[in-house]
């Protein structure tokens, strides 16, 4: 697949373009001084001067609130499956990464997931390289990259003054295609830029030993390190709910007298009542038991059955963790 | 030396001192996190790990919210049993701090006589997420405070950058009134002097200033963020309630959803909870992943409190909280005569 | 599964007619009403009444719940300042209703949309011009929509 390129001046003009097949997602300020991936309209000013956004793209293949089906005297309606294209522009490379993580859980899984498979498969992914990741990044050690295009349908890189792109799909190539006269080959030099560029990137990341997580937690169930680590949780929801791969929801029915509907949202294993069964027993009753399984399914339990490690490196939730909590501190001791 | 240092270095002595004289059996602190311009909270009980107590303009997780929890009584007479002695805790407190250690205190979630309370005043706490936004696309790999208490950020090329103390202390440090503790058993450092008492006012006036119409719209563009986590909730020391009323399922009084009705009832009702019993201290609005001014609320109700029934939380332990009580003269100016 | 309220989706009706939630409190206002009911004086009955045992017991989350629900105007009623039957249950729901209805205020929710009285268990008449005044002022309020939660 040839590498191509587009300056970054008719960056509008290519937005605009994808806009005529699909809602378009790109990186916008929101009016607070904050880039988000934001529903494109037209009117927003699109940038590609960001690290990462606060909420991960999972919100556009689960929704936080998500109707499944109606209902009324007793008969429930054909389940409502989403519709319509997506774009996602600027998705950055752990969360692409992350969009597999959850396809195994809702794709793979029994039962299949028709609200995800719509959703995910109406979406066209666009990640965009990163330059300068952050000190709480740690994609590297986790099987990701800076401009890793795992789970992306096109990989874009910003150099200086042009943004190249690469199919990574078939759905990519066709995406291109449709854009072929908005874009020209890219020069080997610009290739070898780009090359050097996610180098560059990858080499200030601190590494976390991840390597024999799976079997190393399942021997540390029992330590007292758990509860240590977990004292200051305060059951906040913010890691779960940032988490690019965290996935665990609730099903409630909002009725009224004899017609209502069934709603999906997201839910939090830190939270107290997570695991509150309905005699009273929680099996998880403090903040140990939650934090330690928080730990175990990314690092253990995803590996022993999917294969495949549950956090993708993003830093969200130390970044946003109001007691500065730090799985990789965690990890380091797990390891040691 | 930084006046914070010189406090620090007692707070190490004075936690030292009071673990290996088992006067405490656990003392809380703030200890440097991973990232900078945070810190995380501590919980000591070797003497020895006195020094990595830290004292600086980034503690500003609120503690007390860590303290009922070490108090609970047990749920049953099988679990009372076996439940260990209820721990005697030394904690370093704020201002803020130690306003809802009071208000805890009032509300029979903490023992008095179990606790050592630390008290410094608090010259006011930074928001990491203001310093990070003045810092723009620059990431502070360091920071600290300079001679001036102003904070000094090195940022990924090496460079160094001076933030301005009141460009990025929290919104709610802006506005303290009560910066020294109101409860303490042991004083640490200088007092602070309080911010003026119409700096906490002029947010909440201006926004009454505005029709029906424009307030509802400016609460729905400040909540429409809200992506129901509950952050809010588990970081406010108030919202102790094992069963929340927002949690409930038989009968659901809200739904979990991010549909704005819900939204705006889970504030509501939340920052209604609040009244009279919230202190101020800003941990819901750090808390908040969204960044949403969870704050909105309740600024208004602690007003309302205090110009209707001369109150404010956590001041006094033996006060009665406002809602706890009625007079025979309350006014009555809310009733519809036919 | 767990219930919640929500108005669904049907035709609109022809003329509106302003929903009103009535909270009762049982040993004075609910008896108001029922006497004016007995003396057979009319009120408009666009209000809906729930019993409860006194007006302290009225936690503002069932007002909100009511707003969300479909109800236009919610109404709360208890016994005069010092006729509680339960003595001071209606003194403590004085300050409650004064900082709920200035905290609805401050969001913009018209403060006729939540409204509170006293009427007593002889006071029939008055329950009744009561009922009137709510139903005009919402009326004139038009729908709710601001709390309300549609399907």
């Amino acid at each position: 697949m040839t590498e191509k390129r587009i300056p970054q001046t008719d960056l509008d003009r290519l937005l605009a373009r994808l806009r005529q097949r699909a809602a378009v997602y790109a990186p916008a300020e929101d009016g607070t001084g904050e880039v988000v991936l934001a529903a494109l309209s037209g009117k927003e000013s699109v940038t590609l001067e960001y690290r990462n956004f606060r909420l991960s793209p999972k919100a556009l293949v689960l929704p936080q609130n998500q109707t499944l089906l109606c209902f009324k005297d007793g008969q429930a309606e054909e389940p409502r499956l989403p519709e319509g294209e997506t774009i996602l522009f600027g998705v950055r490379p752990c969360d692409a990464r992350a969009l597999l993580a959850l396809d195994q859980v809702f794709l793979n899984g029994n039962p299949h997931d028709p609200y995800y498979a719509r959703l995910r498969s109406g979406a066209t992914v666009i990640t965009l390289a990163c330059a300068r990741p952050m000190s709480s990044c740690f994609c590297t050690s986790v099987g990701g990259g800076p401009g890793d295009g795992t789970g992306a349908d096109v990989l874009a890189v910003a150099l200086a003054e042009d943004l190249l792109l690469r199919a990574e799909t078939s759905k990519g190539e066709a995406l291109l295609a449709s854009l072929a006269d908005l874009l020209s080959d890219a020069t080997p030099a610009a290739v070898k830029e780009a090359q050097e560029q996610v180098r560059a990137a990858e080499d200030p990341m601190t590494p976390v030993k991840v390597d024999g997580s799976a079997e190393r937690l399942r021997q540390a169930y029992d330590s007292p390190l758990w509860e240590a680590a977990s004292r200051k949780c305060l059951g906040c929801g913010t890691c779960s709910f940032l988490c690019p791969t965290c996935h665990c929801f609730d099903i409630t029915d909002e009725v009224r007298g004899g017609a209502g509907r069934r709603v999906r949202t997201w839910d939090c294993c830190a939270y107290p009542l997570f695991t509150l069964h309905a005699s009273g027993h929680n099996p998880r009753p403090t903040p140990k038991e939650r934090w330690r399984q928080r730990i175990m399914h990314k690092f253990r339990y995803a590996v022993e059955n999917f294969d495949r490690l549950f956090c993708v490196g993003c830093g969200r939730c130390i970044r946003h963790c109001p007691a500065s909590l730090d799985l990789r501190t965690v990890l380091k001791e797990v390891g040691a | 030396m930084t006046a914070s240092h010189e406090i620090e270095t007692r707070l190490r002595e004075t936690a030292e001192r009071l673990l290996g004289e088992k006067k405490v059996d656990l003392f809380l602190g703030h200890e440097k996190a991973s990232l900078p311009l945070r810190t995380t909270p501590l919980f000591l009980t070797v003497a020895a790990d006195a020094a990595r107590l830290a004292w600086n303009p980034f503690c500003s997780p609120n503690l007390a919210v860590y303290l009922p929890r070490l108090f609970r009584a047990p749920a049953d007479a099988r679990e009372a049993k076996t439940a260990p002695p209820r721990p005697t805790v030394g904690v370093v407190l704020k201002g803020c701090d130690a306003r809802s250690v009071v208000a805890l205190i009032q509300e029979h979630q903490l023992p008095r006589d179990k606790l050592v309370l630390v008290g410094i005043a608090c010259p006011g706490m930074v928001d990491a997420r203001k310093a990070e936004r003045v810092l723009g696309l620059h990431e502070a790999l360091g920071a600290g405070e300079d001679a001036h208490g102003n904070i000094r950020a090195v940022v990924e090329d090496g460079t160094e950058v001076t933030l301005r103390r009141e460009q990025v202390l929290a919104d709610v440090c802006l506005e303290c009134r009560a910066p020294t503790p109101s409860i303490c058993d042991i004083v640490l450092g200088a007092a602070v002097e309080p911010r003026e008492a119409h700096v906490a006012r002029r947010q909440a006036e201006e926004l009454e200033s505005r029709p029906a119409d424009a307030r509802w719209a400016h609460f729905q563009q400040m909540m429409s963020k809200c992506i129901r986590c509950n952050a809010c909730r588990q970081a406010c020391p108030m919202c102790y309630c094992k069963d929340c009323l927002l949690d409930q399922t038989r009968p659901r009084w809200v739904g979990a959803g991010t549909d704005f009705s819900d939204v705006a009832i889970y504030h509501l009702a939340r920052a209604f909870h609040m009244a009279g019993r919230c202190t101020a201290c800003g941990a819901c609005a750090r808390a908040c992943p969204m960044g949403l001014d969870v704050r909105l609320l309740v600024r208004k109700l602690n007003l309302e409190v205090e110009d209707l029934y001369g109150y404010r939380p956590g001041e006094a332990v033996d006060a009665t909280p406002p809602l706890s009580a009625f007079a025979m003269d309350d006014p009555q100016e809310f009733l519809t005569e036919p | 599964m767990s219930q919640t309220q929500i108005v669904p989706e049907a035709a609109a009706p022809r003329t509106w007619e302003p929903k009103v939630v009535a909270f009762l409190c049982n040993w004075c206002s609910y008896a108001g009403a029922d006497l004016a009911g007995v003396s057979r004086i009319q009120y408009p009955p666009n209000i809906r009444i729930i019993r409860v045992p006194c007006s302290g017991r009225i936690n503002p989350v069932f007002l909100l719940r009511a707003l969300q629900s479909g109800a236009d105007a919610v109404l709360v009623s208890g016994c005069h300042p010092g006729d509680c039957h339960y003595i001071s249950g209606n003194l403590a729901a004085r300050r409650k209703f004064t900082l709920f209805r200035d905290l609805l205020k401050y969001v913009g929710i018209e403060p006729e949309r939540v409204q509170f009285t006293w009427v007593s268990a002889s006071e029939g008449g008055r329950f009744a011009s009561v009922v009137e005044k709510v139903v005009e002022q919402a009326r004139k309020l038009g729908p709710n929509t601001k709390l309300v939660k549609r399907a």
